[in-house]
């Protein structure tokens, strides 16, 4: 289902049981002003919603209980038991209907019939035809042709007498427009210049000046005091609809060539020629007529079916029903104790006086007839389905709408439980070491098994809450494309898959610049513009995806267009130019690796840098704010084929699982993804390649930084010991950490660096452990580069 | 990037107008009620748009204009109202509140869409 | 940022929204001789437009903007209509 239909359905349930309740007080203490207005407001809510779904006859019934609440809180109306009956059997109508809804998506083919007589009821205590929306315009028309208004002096003369001159050759009028705005509308956010320029069809703009400028030192920038005068071809009914939120601001005439003559030559204005008054027949409300004339129909063949109604209540609710109809057709009838044939007759006779407009569908003159076309569905009103004791089934799943804050709150929770857990394994540590009780240590072991599966699921749990679908993040570019490219002059097709991938709140939010940086790229430098492209063969329109994918742990968005592509070798060239590679390089980097290169801090050039991909903000700072969320960047390009690149994220952020290590007395974590073993290696076995200290594993070198001095912590390793060695897996490099002492693996909210640390970037943030020490954890790849620099 | 706030106690209405604002490219904050967004607005949320509606619990749109103009930030701030074919005077009330516009519902992308960049230069 | 402002120069930039009328009004009234150039601007405020209209500084280069170009600055430099006349009774 629609999310959207979901959540309205949801929405309705208690809207529904609000009116209900407020609808059955109402009965015991009437004219309780604050139940009106609850009940009111969810009237007046359920109907906002409803439009937005094309259930019109939803609408329609909700906007008849609507106006007569509005009636009743507004002190025009009692509300009466009939009334609180009418707008009860309208919300059990609605009821049902929505469980349709809930089942189908859409309201069962008889919510017109159903709807009819009840609309017709609820809109007869407000007095039939008065109810037709007022089709009144926000202003007064201006007569077509007005005397020039004095104003017309701040246009200059000149332009005046030219445009007079074409209107009289042209037999032609034109609009012009007086806005004085208020002195304070700055402060209602209007703009009236802004305003002015959206005039369609603008032909001259004048300015009114204030009769006395202020001295400059007591001038008050904010207080408007310039009015305008604008000349426009618009129609009257554009400039209504533009002006409609400042009608009392503006005065609007149409002028022809004579009108604005008489101004130039300072003959006094003709007076306004005599209004022309418009004969207005009274005219029923189209929708409420093809109501009553429907209850009609229903009326007649409840009549004419034998032995249906005879006496009775049913007689009763089919004499309302005829009595509501006919006073909405402006016919009022009698009917208190008329019987079935005198009904008969007078739905006949209303049915022949209130012929429908020729267009309608449903000729009435099929009144007499028995079968009457289409058989309209037997609910007369009283007699609408379900009352409050027989809800009608099931609306809607349930939904909670939970603040966001709520779920960060638990996630916090959640971490704080793992830290808690956490903690006792340093408890069962203890009790073996310090109290000597291995069995109480093995007892503690087996009560953390359990509490970890517990927190692990009720994580998991948390985490589901929190996810949401990529195309939150892909929302904003559709837009973004469709404005960039045009100011561009390219044309491109953005194609979104995978927009109903999950990933978490999070990540999908830091997800936001990164992808706007690599779309923007793209558009920038991958896209050609059109005639490149047809001169390179290609299809003038360019096609950019954006693509989301699950893969396990994992979401996989890719950026991809068909442009230019990336040249390697003009890369190549380039980083060599900025000492980026060594000449050697230059000549054996293969053509993947070099693409790579776009990604190295300080590759991205001034001729690269525009006002649309930003100032200087390259795409290694693409690739470090994804590596900072634990994903990675990678570039794929074919020169005139196109460029991918695709980014590997974490779904969830929340929670990481970090390897605890010491050095130099002091405790690190080091994302547990990067690791790829531990080693004890004898001091013997380590040798040295020029300055480095190598290890050999498996029969490959890696190399080992010596995790203390990278970070400046100076300590000696004991002559002769094992050395500690961590092997993390970084950019596919093996590389060995030089350690103290491996500890265990430990779940962990990761929080960002603060305050001074905040620009320490060998760390990407710290984590409380269970025994209170704060950690932090490393950001490896940094690390390493400090510890090239060191050596 | 430009924000909108909405406030309105319909969430079926707020994930609408959102859904339509996200995917023209505004940002989006939302509140369930005129209080929650005064505390927002409280907590240095700064939208350059705000879009209430006038029937809300707790604190009616009208008097949510009437508030948030003093907010800090706030004066300039264009705020539209969402109103019903049959609240007329409202609309004189929020005005005189200090609301910039109304909508009216239901609200379609091409009549929202249309009316910020009426109210909002540079949109 | 919408106002570039110098010691007697000063050029406005995009659109100049309410926010920024009262930086420019200030410049306006501090500016010994200011010229502003208006080549970049797409919009300028109403308020923006009457503190220019009442400190009156040499407009150095008219907008790129259309709109601006074709109504506003007449209105600005007095060559469309009767601008320079004091007073709202019309002449």
């Amino acid at each position: 289902m629609n999310p959207l239909l979901a959540q309205f359905l949801a929405e309705a349930n208690d809207l529904l049981a609000q009116v209900d309740e407020g609808l059955l007080q109402l009965e015991r203490v009437p004219g309780d002003p604050e139940l009106v207005n609850e009940v009111f407001r969810a009237a007046h809510t359920f109907k906002g919603s409803s439009g937005l779904f094309d259930f019109p006859e939803l609408t329609r019934l909700t906007h008849a209980a609507e106006d007569l609440l509005d009636a009743v809180r507004g002190g025009r109306l009692a509300l009466d038991s009939q009334m609180t009956d009418d707008l009860l059997a309208a919300f059990d109508l609605i009821r049902g209907w929505l469980a349709h809804v809930t089942a189908h998506e859409r309201l069962p083919a008889s919510a017109g019939g159903d709807a009819a007589g009840l609309i017709t009821r609820l809109r007869s205590p407000l007095g039939g035809g008065d109810t037709a929306p007022a089709a009144a315009t926000a202003g007064v028309p201006a007569p077509v042709i007005s005397a020039a208004p004095d104003w017309l002096a701040w246009f200059d003369a000149e332009w005046l007498t030219e445009i007079a001159a074409w209107l009289g050759t042209t037999s032609s009028t034109m609009r012009f427009v007086h806005y004085t705005p208020d002195t304070d509308c700055f402060f209602r956010a209007e703009d009236p210049l802004h305003l002015v320029r959206q005039v369609p069809a603008l032909e001259r703009l004048g300015l009114v000046q204030p009769p006395a400028w202020p001295d400059p030192e007591d001038y008050d920038e904010y207080t408007c005091l310039i009015s305008f005068v604008v000349a426009t071809r618009a129609a009257l009914g554009e400039l209504d609809y533009l002006f409609r939120y400042v009608p009392d601001q503006i005065e609007i005439v149409e002028l022809d060539a004579g009108a604005i003559t008489r101004h130039l030559s300072g003959e006094p204005p003709l007076t306004a020629e005599e209004p022309v008054t418009v004969a207005i027949t009274p005219m029923i409300d189209t929708e409420l007529a093809a109501d009553a004339r429907a209850v009609l129909r229903a009326a007649h063949s409840a009549l004419t079916m034998e032995g249906v109604v005879n006496e009775g209540p049913r007689l009763r609710s089919v004499r309302h029903a005829v009595t509501a109809a006919a006073r909405a057709l402006g016919v009022p009838v009698d009917l208190a104790e008329s019987g079935p044939d005198e009904l008969l007759a007078t739905v006949a006779r209303l049915a022949g006086e209130a012929a429908p407009a020729p267009a309608m569908a449903a000729p009435m003159s099929d009144m007499s007839d028995v079968a009457v076309p289409p058989p309209p569905p037997m609910v007369v009103p009283a007699d609408a389905p379900g009352r409050a004791d027989d809800p009608g089934g099931q609306v809607g799943t349930r939904v909670l709408k939970v603040d966001q804050e709520k779920v960060d709150r638990l996630m916090e929770l959640v971490g704080e439980l793992n830290v808690a857990k956490n903690g006792l394994t340093f408890l069962a540590d203890a009790a073996e070491e310090e109290f000597g009780s291995r069995v109480l240590s093995r007892r503690i072991k087996d009560q953390y098994a359990g509490m970890h599966r517990i927190a692990e699921e009720l994580q998991a749990a948390v985490m589901d809450v929190r996810m949401l679908p990529l195309s939150v993040a892909f929302g904003r570019f559709p837009r973004l494309v469709r404005d960039l490219s045009r100011r561009l002059g390219k044309t491109i097709d953005l194609v979104t898959e995978g927009e109903d991938t999950m990933a978490d709140k999070d990540v999908i939010e830091a997800l936001g610049d990164p992808l706007v940086h690599l779309v923007r790229n793209s558009l920038d430098h991958g896209i050609e513009t059109a005639e490149e492209r047809l001169a390179a063969g290609k299809h003038g329109a360019a096609k950019l995806t954006l693509a989301a994918v699950a893969d396990g742990d994992a979401v996989i968005v890719e950026v991809a267009d068909d442009g230019r592509g990336v040249d390697p070798e003009r890369v190549k060239r380039k980083a060599y130019e900025k000492g980026l590679i060594s000449e050697e390089e230059l000549e054996t980097l293969t053509d993947t690796e070099a693409v790579d290169l776009v990604f190295r801090p300080g590759f991205s050039t001034a001729d690269q840098v525009s006002d649309l991909s930003g100032r200087g903000v390259g795409m290694d700072a693409v690739r470090a704010s994804v590596e900072k969320l634990g994903g990675t960047v990678t570039m794929r390009s074919k020169l005139g084929q196109g460029t991918s690149t695709r980014l590997r994220l974490p779904l969830s952020m929340a929670v990481t699982q970090v390897m605890v290590v010491s050095v130099a007395g002091q405790r690190f974590g080091i994302p547990v993804d990067l690791v790829v073993e531990t080693v004890r290696v004898p001091a013997g076995e380590m040798s040295r390649v020029l300055h480095q200290e190598v290890v050999m594993m498996r029969g490959e070198v890696v190399p080992v930084v010596d995790l203390a001095r990278a970070l400046d912590m100076p300590w000696t390793l004991a002559e002769g010991a094992d050395r500690p060695i961590l092997v993390v897996s970084v950019n596919n490099q093996r590389v060995g950490l030089l350690v103290e002492q491996f500890h265990r693996e430990v779940d962990v909210i990761l929080k960002p660096m603060e305050g001074l640390l905040a620009y320490a970037d060998e760390f990407s943030g710290t984590a409380l452990l269970g025994d209170g020490l704060v950690l932090l954890v490393l950001n490896m790849k940094e690390v390493l580069g400090l510890a090239a620099r060191v050596a | 990037m430009t924000t909108v706030m909405l406030v309105d106690d319909s969430a079926t209405m707020l994930m609408s107008l959102k859904s339509i604002l996200t995917k023209a490219g505004y940002a989006v904050e939302t509140a369930g009620h005129g209080k929650e967004a005064l505390d927002k607005l409280g907590k240095g949320v700064k939208p350059n748009l705000i879009i209430s509606d006038v029937n809300m619990p707790q604190m009616d749109g009208i008097t949510f204009a009437r508030e948030a103009r003093k907010a800090p930030g706030m004066r300039f701030t264009p705020i539209l109202m969402l109103t019903t074919e049959s609240e007329q005077t409202k609309r004189a009330e929020a005005k005189a509140a200090g609301a910039t516009g109304w909508l009216v519902k239901p609200v379609g992308p091409d009549q929202l869409l249309g009316v910020i960049k009426q109210v909002l230069p540079g949109a | 940022m919408p106002l570039e402002l110098h010691e007697e120069t000063a050029n406005l930039v995009g659109v100049v929204t309410v926010d920024e009328v009262e930086q420019l009004a200030g410049w306006l009234r501090t500016a010994k001789r200011p010229k502003v150039s208006l080549r970049r601007c797409n919009h300028l405020h109403t308020g923006a437009l009457q503190a220019l209209l009442l400190f009156k500084p040499k407009i150095s280069s008219a907008p790129n903007d259309a709109f601006l170009a074709a109504q506003v600055l007449p209105l600005l430099t007095g060559s469309n209509g009767p601008a320079h006349k004091q007073g709202s009774d019309p002449p």
